[in-house]
């Protein structure tokens, strides 16, 4: 007779891998125990005549919420044992496992949801093994009810013997940690926006209602609030535009299934799976021509972002709405994080919404929703949250010490990393906000406790203007920890290096908005030669002057006349009507065009140049709105033969094809190609000149499509390797993973 | 090329800071940053104190004043100079009594124009009752100095110094409006409003004597701190209050007066209008129990636009931040200023 002692590493906890592994090893007849280990791994010991067997299985199926990375197999002695039991979870960590994600309501529960039997049917909160809230209602390491939000919903008599059978529960229940029915789970209300109750039989129901007559509505989720708004309405979208004080910024809209999606946007294959998908993400789709969404939802825009419900709650409210869909877009004011409690929700959103529906379901973690969208035919992360998030990203190195790395400032993230794992915070945000600021800060100490790390080396932005570099100062006197700075586009280099699993040098493009540079200019269209720690600039965009610093990037019109008095000598009076200050402004500008204080190789603000300058877009009332607007202008654009060297001719051919009536598509799409072409080029030269097969592309700007496209054309033909980000997000929210991969170096 | 001073080292702002803590504070023994028992660069303030043994405070501060252009909307740099080190004894607590000045002229500079400056400054004197007990005055060769170029020492005595130490619970109170000296200067050197008419923005220069002792009579020990926001403006000296006594302190935007068009400037031109300079306002951090009586006082004093922006919060963790409340009730981090442009916005 055999035995075997099995650490199994992955996503395993809370994902119904001890049930599962029960279940299995009943039915294979073999005896022994498994258990959680505190640091989060899974340890199994069977013993039997089919123990070899039972390794197999394992390895070899199971359900698709538990990913298993590593599975240590090691030989034992056998202890006799008669059965298999789920012993009490140890506290001695071992090796740490990942902390769940979060998962959409799979199909068996929603079936249930509809037609089940009475403890679950209509039941707002169905979930089980392999669904349902995991690190959003998690207080602490291990995963057991007793540290979940789940605690103050004790269990009835039936889900209680669910719960303690396998014949019972099934493999859905048995063992599950989050296990509720109608009976005893959490309760649903409806408030008016000034928190008082609104009776009524059912309030889902009412609130569905409510949203069709075009009342806006916040409705609490599984990280946060989401606000509903009936999206075929413009005078509903106009108002909740005005509320939130969002003049353009894309709303999401969800759809009830992948039917009543295909009415809205153009779905082919890959985004049904990436849409349906345990993780449920937004995802920016194509318009459809004859779409019945408000065009005020998405403005100026040719995507829509798209996605399906993921719990009982947002399914049944929808499904009860005259639409089908509706705009839900997080729960917050501009800038701000999004609410995760009713106080918040009350004080934050009561100017906002005409009606709450809450719950009682505390949610620990805020988790914003994620988004994705096809860059170059590649699903590209906007942003890493739910689903995914707090998954680890697994690195090519070994990291000597743990790691907390700060990130960047906006629309981020942090990390904490060990071993050859990098765990990428959720989303954080913007960290001129002090309540971001304070998420960043608290989500990373949980991380650290949560996986037991001591003596970090710490990691920053060389930025001495962001707040995570000064968040990342205090650590370090707290700590008294070694603290690396990494230069922006080197830690972005370093992401997509991290990403692709790449241990080797290679040539970076790194194209955003800005970073913080060696010379104290704004970088952003970089082109590097990477040597782990070390790195060359080998090329970049050419300097132009960035007159008022940030106030550049707020008012694209600085841009343009920064690039109209670089290609042309001068700048057009017309400009000042795109100035808030109006003429005076660009006399301010115009002057210190003349002598200019800082000098920018962005890619963004290139971007903003030609929008404002092809009158594209004038504003930026979200982050990348001008480059955004320019890549929605260029689709179903045609290329034009533009010739130019670097992107200030370019700026100048652009602005000779526009003015001599070139459609404003071809315009639009032609720049954005050649500029892609343009940096592909300078980069195949470095490769080639240094030696290196791979180039990588990371950035916030390299996940415009058009860019992509001319620089992977390039790469491509010269004969090198080309990569573009997959697990991680090019933007800003990738920066952590560099940095931590950084110290790999060090 | 090694490394060179830049302008932002100047600027009253981090870069100042940093460049004032590796030239001097690091390399001067403790025991030499103060006169014992008095208060000197071992702690930020406006001005030094030097104990007198009969429980009193010699306060002394030194300045110089150079401004482009010499007379802006609202005043000259002779009343700069003269209500700038007066104004620094005051918020030490002291009562001015003195003032030295040092006055360096470039050749070429018109006479006219020397005597106007000195006059503003001799009536600033006159009509405060300070004397002027010592000075210094040189011409540099042209294109040495750019016009000219005065410093001042204040001299002053206190009862009681109001050495700058926030309390958990304080209320913030400005006199006044805020913003106005700066927004007039920075507009005049970019061109964008001529002398005289200065669309609408106009130096708030002024000694606040009138303002602070009786302030100072009345509720001295209910004063914690006191700062004229003039480098830096007011945020910085929120910042400096933040850091050096380790609490949270949280303004409420709305609540700051800021008149129209100095919002409107430091709009276009880019910049945080909290971070303009002012050269007669006072910023105070008073104790809860007087605040509302404070700003009555001021206010019956022709300080009309006094207010309570904010308050001083006791911090566990985040300690020395000073966060912004927006009108949409958010929380801003309100940072020092900087002298560079370093851009963050991505
Ligand atoms: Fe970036
Ligand atoms: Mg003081
Ligand atoms: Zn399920
Ligand atoms: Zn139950």
């Amino acid at each position: 007779m055999r035995a075997f002692k099995i650490y199994a590493v992955g996503i395993v906890q809370g994902v119904g891998f001890r049930p599962y592994v029960k279940m299995l090893a009943d039915s294979l007849g073999v005896a022994g125990y498994v258990k959680n280990m505190g640091g989060g791994e899974v340890e199994i010991f069977v013993e039997g005549e089919r123990a070899a067997k039972f390794v197999e299985a394992l390895w070899n199926s199971r359900p698709r919420a538990i990913v298993l990375e590593e599975l240590i197999v090691q030989e034992a002695e056998p202890q006799g044992r008669r059965s298999f039991e789920i012993l009490k979870s140890d506290e001695e960590a071992r090796t740490p496992s990942n902390v769940p994600p979060d998962l959409a309501i799979c199909e068996e529960c929603l079936r249930e949801v509809l037609e089940g039997d009475e403890r679950r049917r209509g039941y707002y909160f169905n979930s089980c093994s392999f669904c349902g809230p995991r690190f959003s209602v998690m207080r602490r390491l291990p995963y057991d009810r007793e540290n979940t939000s789940w605690v103050s919903f004790p269990m009835c008599p039936q889900c209680a013997a669910e719960y303690s059978s396998p014949r019972l529960g099934g493999v859905r229940r048995f063992f599950y940690q989050g296990i509720s029915c109608k009976l005893d789970g959490p309760r649903v209300r409806l408030l008016d926006s000034s928190g008082k109750p609104v009776e009524s039989d059912n309030p889902v129901l009412k609130a569905a209602e409510l949203v069709s007559r075009g009342y806006i509505v916040a409705v609490k989720g599984i990280g946060g609030y989401h606000i509903f708004a009936r999206a075929t309405d413009d005078s509903v979208v106009a108002e909740l535009r005005r509320r939130k004080r969002r003049p353009s910024q894309p709303f999401a809209v969800m759809a009830l299934d992948l039917r009543v999606a295909e009415r809205l946007v153009h779905i082919d294959e890959r985004a049904a799976s990436l849409l349906t998908s345990p993780q449920r993400p937004i995802v920016l789709l194509p318009k459809k021509e004859d779409s019945p969404i408000s065009p005020l939802v998405a403005p100026g825009l040719d995507k829509e972002g798209v996605f399906l419900p993921y719990t009982a709650l947002q399914y049944l409210l929808l499904a009860h709405t005259d639409d089908k869909f509706a705009v839900a877009t997080s729960g917050n004011v501009h800038g701000e994080p999004m609410c995760k409690d009713l106080k918040c929700a009350l004080e934050k959103l009561g100017r906002v919404v005409d009606y709450l529906l809450d719950h009682d379901l505390e949610i620990v973690h805020r988790v914003d929703d994620s988004v994705l969208r096809f860059t170059n035919g590649v699903p590209t992360f906007l942003r890493r949250s739910r689903g995914y998030a707090p998954a680890w990203i697994r690195i090519p190195r070994r990291l000597k010490r743990p790691v907390v790395a700060f990130g960047a400032d906006l629309q981020t993230a942090g990390a904490v990393a060990f071993e050859d794992k990098v765990v990428l915070t959720q989303y954080i945000g913007d960290l001129d906000n002090f309540d971001a600021l304070k998420d960043l800060d608290q989500e990373l100490r949980w991380f650290f406790k949560a996986y037991r790390l001591r003596d970090p080396v710490l990691v920053c932005d060389k930025n001495p203007a962001y707040n995570s570099t000064r968040l990342c100062k205090e650590w370090a006197e707290e700590l008294g920890a070694e603290t690396f700075v990494v230069q922006h586009h080197h830690a972005h280099a370093l992401a997509a290096a991290a990403d692709a699993k790449l241990d080797e040098p290679f040539v970076a493009i790194a194209i955003d908005g800005v970073g913080y540079g060696d010379d104290g200019m704004a970088w952003g269209g970089e082109i590097l030669f990477v040597e782990g720690a070390k790195y060359v600039r080998e090329r970049h965009l050419r300097y132009v002057p960035m007159p008022g610093g940030d106030l550049a990037a707020l008012r694209p019109a600085r841009m343009a006349a920064a690039y109209f008095h670089e290609a042309f000598g001068e700048v057009p009076m017309w400009l000042a009507e795109r100035l808030p200050g109006g003429l005076p402004e660009l006399e301010v500008v115009e002057r210190e065009l003349k002598a200019p204080k800082l000098f920018t190789s962005s890619t963004g603000r290139f971007l903003d140049a030609v929008a404002a300058a092809l009158g594209v877009a004038w504003e930026r009332t979200y982050e990348g709105e001008p480059a955004i607007r320019l890549e929605a202008a260029a689709a179903g654009g045609r290329p034009l033969p533009l010739e130019a060297e670097d992107q200030v001719e370019l700026f100048a051919q652009a602005v000779e094809a526009y003015r001599s009536r070139r459609p404003l598509k071809d315009v639009a799409y032609s720049v954005q190609l050649k500029l892609g072409s343009i940096l592909g080029t300078w980069a195949c030269e470095s490769a080639q000149r240094r030696g290196v097969d791979t180039v990588a592309v990371s950035g916030g700007a390299a996940v415009n499509d058009f860019i992509i496209a001319g620089i992977a054309q390039e790469i491509v033909s010269c004969g090198l390797r080309f990569i573009q980000h997959i697990r991680a997000p090019p933007g800003d929210e990738g920066i952590a993973l560099g940095q931590s991969y950084m110290t790999s170096f060090t | 090329m090694g490394e060179v001073v830049k302008l932002a080292h100047g600027a009253g702002s981090v870069e100042t800071s940093q460049i004032l803590e590796s030239l001097i504070f690091s390399k001067i023994e403790e025991r030499l940053k103060k006169v014992e028992g008095g208060l000197g660069i071992d702690f930020p303030d406006d001005a030094a104190a030097i104990p007198m043994g009969d429980g009193r405070f010699l306060v002394v501060t030194v300045d110089s004043y150079t401004v482009n252009p010499p007379f802006f909307p609202g005043g000259d740099i002779g009343v700069l100079a003269a209500s700038g080190s007066i104004n620094d004894v005051l918020m030490l607590g002291g009562k001015p009594i003195a003032l030295m000045d040092a006055i360096i002229v470039e050749e070429g500079f018109p006479l006219e124009d020397l005597r106007r400056i000195v006059d503003s400054m001799l009536r600033v004197l006159r009509e405060e009752g300070v004397a002027l007990i010592g000075g210094d005055f040189k011409v540099m060769p042209k294109g040495q100095i750019d016009k000219i170029a005065i410093a001042t020492v204040g001299i002053g005595i206190a009862d009681r110094l109001i050495v700058d130490r926030p309390q958990p619970g304080d209320k913030i109170v400005v006199s006044g409006y805020l913003g106005d000296h700066g927004a007039a200067i920075l507009a005049r050197q970019i061109g964008i409003i001529d002398e005289g008419s200065g669309g609408g923005l106009v130096s708030d220069v002024k000694p606040l004597t009138r303002l602070m002792l009786p302030l100072v009579e009345k509720y001295g020990p209910h004063i914690h701190a006191a700062r004229d926001p003039t480098r830096g403006g007011l945020a910085m000296a929120l910042n400096d209050w933040a850091k050096a006594s380790g609490t949270v302190i949280i303004v409420e935007e709305s609540a700051i007066p800021i008149r129209p068009q100095v919002a409107y400037y430091a709009n276009m031109l880019g910049i945080d209008p909290l971070a303009l300079a002012s050269e007669g306002a006072a910023v105070l951090s008073v104790s809860p129990d007087v605040a509302e009586e404070v700003v009555e006082f001021m206010k019956k004093l022709g300080f009309d636009n006094a207010a309570i922006i904010g308050e001083v919060r006791k911090a566990e963790r985040y300690r020395g931040y000073v966060l912004l409340k927006t009108v949409v009730g958010g929380l801003r981090i309100l940072e020092a200023p900087r002298g560079d442009l370093v851009p963050r916005i991505c």
